[in-house]
């Protein structure tokens, strides 16, 4: 009876109920025909006609209920078919989750209809859903719901060993074959208009298959809190070329089964184009700077604090510095290591070293000691310019200061040297990549080039731009800020390292430099949100270097109107040369926590392919291959690696990138990136999307930003692995309510272990989030030199809130000689440290001086002196 | 389209009901004169709507067929609200509509006696006087055409009394008090004055609302059980969605209502039946 209608009603007549259910045999194509049970159904007076009327209006609730009318207008049939079988519990399952392939929208619920050639049979159509939606989402066993209960197909070798079998789950699809109703009689006379086999979908996806006046048809009714409309026709094309798979070459492997036809694959070999093509002339980099300093030679071209260089200063000391490089005995394509801190004489040195006709190789000086050394022997470096006293000796490669390199009085002496070819490389950078050892990634001139004229009109860049560079040089981002700027006669700030670590020094040099174009990553972009940006008057904001949470920029958009300044987010990749799509950002796109990067730029273009290098459509999953004129000629010195990673393009030829990284197109050819593929996590078998985590908290309206990481407690072991989460907190609100409101949403397998406050999200000298820089869950342990005796001994109005903020923020006592990095202080303790002297109004402590005093009694001294 | 040819002015139109109201009216053939003060307001514990908020809003509206003009305009200042309209007669002709829904639900969360002067000056210029100067502005040029429609968002505080909200309880009544008697006299010349009494109504995302968890913040409710607190509190066992308030809004600024002025339309689930 849990089966009927559960409303308590008054005594029967002029209605009944019947239950039909299906016949005691579980296969599919061996239907029997239904039983039909006669149940008692209360029902009379104004009651039981409000009752009729509500259910006749109500579309069915369960898949399998159908109410009809009689000929005669008084009773009701109603005909409710049992899921499982006579014997299962009736209680409604679960309805299936929306599939990621399904790109839900609000969007219009319409259904598709197409005329079949080739009828099949039930088992046939079962055998196309399962391997289509197999296909469509390889990790989740296809449950169809069907009339006779819940079937799947397990994968088989080939497509006429398969064979459906029983089921039991949530399912994403349904399919209806025949009509049921149809010869039985039940369906005559009764029910007006066109016969469909349900008065709702009964599942998110449902495709019937039946034969009308206009003969055989499959029609597929789809929720639009599944799968969109164009998922959904384009679901039905690949459904019915697989069934013609399953027909007539049944002896197919699985494998090799066809989605698209050919005349799709075209469309979507199309899709992952620009909209735009590329208008650019192949030439080296020195000739488009040399360009420029013939267009604009008195124009200021590096900003370096109080320092400035003009187009002219700047090639000349280039010109100069190259011809030492010669008499120094590089030659064209060497290769020349680079180890200079982010500042105009750095700019001359990349320079000089591309006007010597030789690549250049720039690390990082903070890098360690053995990162420089495999560097400087890996590119077999014949010379590195750097200042770094501890620079480590590699045999066969001189050290030189750019000092050595220019000499002020004999600026205008050197000798031009002639342009290097497009295809030369100009630069190798290093990748960490997620395995392995660092390798380079040798980048073509022309690429650069081609970058540069890819963007140079969509973002009107000109030479009246300021550019900031904020980035490494051994991060290819600094590629596009540097040769961006220079090869559009801009003018390039150099942001100094710690400016780049203080958002309001920063946002305070955004505003004196009249920044018009700036580069950020999404982490970087988040910490400068946290200040008062009102100000700041940039044109075009580029966001790359790591995905983006579209949401953080709400805040930005709040004081930045869209028609204000231009919000961009490049995806890229060092082995395509920096960027290879773009994607406007709105506040509408924002709001709809859009994960779109954009399209292709013109020029590069990009496939998502399964792992046998098939294409595959849109919605579905895969990973990225970018091809184009930003494909890097490989990977410096590694052939196997370069031929795995490098392939031949087989849709137009040329070479194309093999990413590793997890994408899939949108039917308009935007492209979502979904992350590395080798850091997919799984936490007890499910699949974890980090980023999805990290989107419930940051629509916690008390969550300013938030970073969410997998860790294991035993690294050998996966069962030991656990989310944390870490939140930088609105002012006022309470950090105990943010995981209660998380679990309300997460399934518990995505909820954080743990949701951490932090006042900053650490990053790396590159700009993106430092996971290994995040606090420890819980308190670090007290080291053993803090002697809680000597803490008490502070009095002073500066000494003692001091310690007491660091033994707060630290943990553990503090005394006044206890030098802050032993104490297990980082960064984020830093900021943490300044924010907190702040909030008491305490006089203001830069980063730079706790690092350079970093014990509590040289710290007062340093604030005295600064007071003073 | 119930709208068309209207122009129709809302205030606190860069997020919330402010927008889905304006999106509403636009989709019904209006067009559309977007106030918002788009600046926090000291003695506010939470952050007003912005620039880049106001201008989504009028950006949806302009997706939606409308002509739009925004205005930054603190409906506290008397000149800023007659420049705004004098605008918004200069670029449409007149003012057919003005929805006066700029509001703020804090400071509160305190009983009377420890609410002090400016926290009650506040609320009750920006929620009464702010509705007062707005119709001052837009009765006269809609007395002398003889048309008009104005709509008060008052909302459930103006009908029954929520303990430790007094300021917003205070001002709310008296919109409900100043829409009655604008009504009677604004009746002869047929421009017409109503209320919107909303309940609960839910923070949409979109709508970048935040009333109900300001509310709760007030009430000290837990942040992430507040829904379920006040969806139990009206009898239809829902929340109001900001459509649904846009739609009462709608009715009353078309000619589908012309005979009704004065009255007071709840949309609240039910919530002040008992």
């Amino acid at each position: 009876m849990s089966a009927s209608p559960p409303d308590p009603l008054p005594a029967p007549a002029h209605c009944h109920a019947m239950r039909v259910r299906p016949a005691p045999s579980q296969e599919p194509t061996g239907r029997q025909g239904v039983w039909i049970d006669d149940l008692p159904l209360p029902s009379t007076g104004p009651l039981a006609e409000r009752r009729r009327a509500t259910e006749l209006a109500r579309p069915a609730r369960t898949p399998r209920r159908v109410q009809l009318r009689y000929a005669d207008g008084l009773s009701d049939l109603i005909v409710v078919a049992p899921r499982r079988g006579p014997h299962r519990a009736a209680a409604p399952p679960a309805p299936a989750p929306a599939p990621a392939w399904g790109l839900a929208d609000d969007g219009p619920e319409t259904a598709f209809s197409v005329l079949l050639e080739h009828e099949g049979d039930e088992a046939s159509w079962l055998t196309a859903l399962a391997v289509t939606l197999r296909r469509y989402d390889p990790d989740t066993q296809p449950v169809i719901g069907t009339d006779q209960g819940e079937f799947t197909v397990e994968p088989a070798a080939t497509l006429g060993e398969s064979k459906p079998s029983l089921a039991s789950g949530p399912a994403l699809a349904g399919l209806l074959f025949g009509n049921p109703v149809d010869g039985s009689g039940l369906g005559e006379g009764g029910v007006e208009g066109e016969y469909v086999p349900c008065l709702a979908p009964p599942f998110p996806l449902t495709v019937s298959v039946f034969r009308d006046s206009g003969g055989l048809r499959l029609r597929c009714d789809h929720r639009s809190s599944h799968v969109s409309a164009d998922i959904a026709a384009q679901f039905v094309r690949h459904l019915v070329h697989v069934h013609q798979q399953v027909l007539h070459a049944p002896q197919t492997r699985m494998d090799d089964v066809e989605l698209l036809d050919e005349a799709e694959r075209t469309r979507t070999v199309a899709l992952g184009r620009p909209p735009r093509a590329l208008a650019t002339t192949p030439m080296s980099v020195t000739e488009a700077f040399a360009r420029v300093v013939a267009a604009t030679p008195d124009r200021i071209a590096v900003t370096d604090g109080e320092a400035g260089l003009t187009y002219r200063e700047l090639d000349e000391r280039a010109t100069q510095s190259a011809s030492r490089l010669r008499a120094l005995g590089v030659t064209g394509g060497d290769r020349v290591g680079v180890c200079l801190e982010r500042s105009a004489e750095l700019v001359v040195t990349l320079l000089a070293v591309l006007k010597a006709g030789a690549t250049y190789v720039p690390v990082d000086p903070a890098y360690p000691a053995d990162r420089l050394a495999h560097t400087a022997r890996d590119a077999e470096l014949g010379v590195v310019v750097t200042r770094l006293p501890g620079f480590p000796s590699v045999a066969g490669c001189v050290q030189v200061t750019p000092d050595e390199l220019f000499d002020e009085a004999a600026a205008a002496s050197g000798t031009s040297l002639p342009h290097p070819s497009p295809d030369e490389p100009a630069y190798v950078i290093y990748t960490s990549g997620s395995t392995g050892r660092p390798k380079g990634v040798v980048v073509p001139h022309r690429n650069v080039i081609a970058l540069i004229d890819a963007t140079r009109e969509e973002y009107a860049l000109t030479g009246a731009d300021v550019w900031t560079w904020f980035h490494s040089s051994a991060f290819d981002f600094s590629v596009w800020e540097i040769w961006g700027c220079l090869l559009t006669g801009a003018r390039l700030v150099v942001v100094p390292y710690f400016v780049s670590r203080e958002p309001d020094r920063f946002r305070d040099l955004l505003v004196a430099e009249k920044v018009t174009v700036l580069s950020q990553t999404p982490s970087a972009f988040a910490q400068l949100l946290e200040v008062d940006h009102t100000e700041v008057g940039v044109r075009v904001v580029v966001l790359g270097g790591e995905p983006l949470d579209a949401r953080v920029l709400l805040r930005w958009f709040d004081r930045h109107p869209e028609s204000a300044c231009r919000v961009v987010n490049m995806f890229g990749i060092t082995e395509t040369t920096v960027h290879v799509t773009e994607q406007t950002l709105t506040r509408k796109l924002a709001l709809a926590t859009t994960r779109s990067v954009g399209r292709a730029l013109p020029g590069w273009h990009l496939y998502v392919l399964d792992q046998y290098g098939r294409l595959l459509p849109p919605g579905v999953a895969g990973e990225i291959y970018v091809g184009g004129s930003g494909v890097a000629l490989g990977y410096l010195g590694q052939e196997e690696l370069t031929a795995q990673r490098f392939l031949p393009d087989p849709f137009t030829g040329g070479p194309m990138y093999r990413s590793g990284d997890l994408g899939r197109l949108r039917p308009d050819g935007r492209l979502e990136h979904l992350g590395r593929i080798d850091s997919q996590v799984k936490i007890r078998g499910f699949r974890i999307e980090l980023h999805e985590i990290r989107s419930v908290l940051l629509e916690d309206p008390q969550v300013r930003t938030a970073a969410v990481v997998v860790r294991r407690d035993d690294p050998a072991d996966a069962a030991t692995a656990r989310i944390d989460a870490y939140v930088v907190l609105s002012p006022g609100a309470d950090p105990t309510t943010i995981r209660e409101r998380a679990a309300g949403i997460l399934p518990d397998y995505m909820l954080p272990a743990t949701v951490s406050p932090v006042d900053t999200l650490p990053l790396t000298p590159n700009g993106k989030l430092d996971t290994t820089k995040l606090p420890p869950v819980g308190r670090p342990p007290a080291p053993g030199n803090a002697v809680p005796a000597r803490a008490a001994t502070a009095t002073d109005d500066l000494t003692a809130p001091l310690t007491e903020i660091w033994s707060d923020i630290l943990g553990v006592p503090v005394g006044p000689d206890d030098d802050f990095f032993e104490l297990g202080g980082n960064s984020l303790f830093a900021v943490r440290i300044t924010a907190a002297l702040r909030t008491r109004g305490l006089p203001p402590l830069r980063l730079r001086e706790l690092y350079r005093h970093p014990t509590i009694r040289e710290t007062v001294a340093s604030l005295r002196t600064l007071d003073g | 389209m119930r709208l068309q040819g209207k122009s129709v002015l809302i205030t606190g139109a860069a997020r919330g009901l402010g927008r889905t109201a304006a999106v509403a009216c636009a989709a019904e053939g209006a067009d559309l004169i977007l106030l918002d003060i788009c600046a926090d307001l000291p003695g506010v514990p939470y952050p007003l709507g912005t620039p880049g908020q106001l201008e989504h809003t009028a950006a949806l509206c302009r997706e939606a067929g409308a002509a739009v003009l925004t205005s930054e305009a603190d409906i506290r200042d008397l000149r800023a609200v007659r420049e705004a309209v004098t605008r918004a007669e200069d670029r449409f002709g007149r003012i057919d509509v003005a929805v006066n829904n700029a509001g703020i639900a804090a400071p509160s969360g305190k009983p009377v006696h420890e609410i002090d002067e400016d926290e009650w000056s506040l609320m009750i210029d920006v929620d009464l006087s702010g509705a007062w100067r707005v119709v001052r502005e837009v009765g006269k040029a809609m007395s002398a055409r003889r048309a008009g429609s104005i709509v008060n968002v008052a909302s459930t505080a103006g009908l029954v009394g929520y303990r430790h909200f007094a300021g917003y309880v205070a001002a709310k009544h008296a919109v409900i008090g100043l829409t009655k008697a604008a009504a009677l006299d604004y009746a002869p010349t047929k421009v017409r004055v109503n209320a919107v009494c909303p309940g609960s109504v839910r923070d949409d995302e979109r709508a970048e609302g935040r009333m109900l968890a300001e509310i709760a913040m007030a009430l000290e409710v837990p942040v992430h059980e507040h829904e379920k607190t006040f969806a139990a509190a009206q009898p239809m066992n829902a929340l109001i969605e900001p459509e649904d308030v846009a739609a009462a809004v709608v009715f009353l600024a078309s000619d589908e209502s012309r005979q009704i002025t004065g009255s007071v339309l709840t949309v609240d689930g039910g919530f002040s039946i008992r």
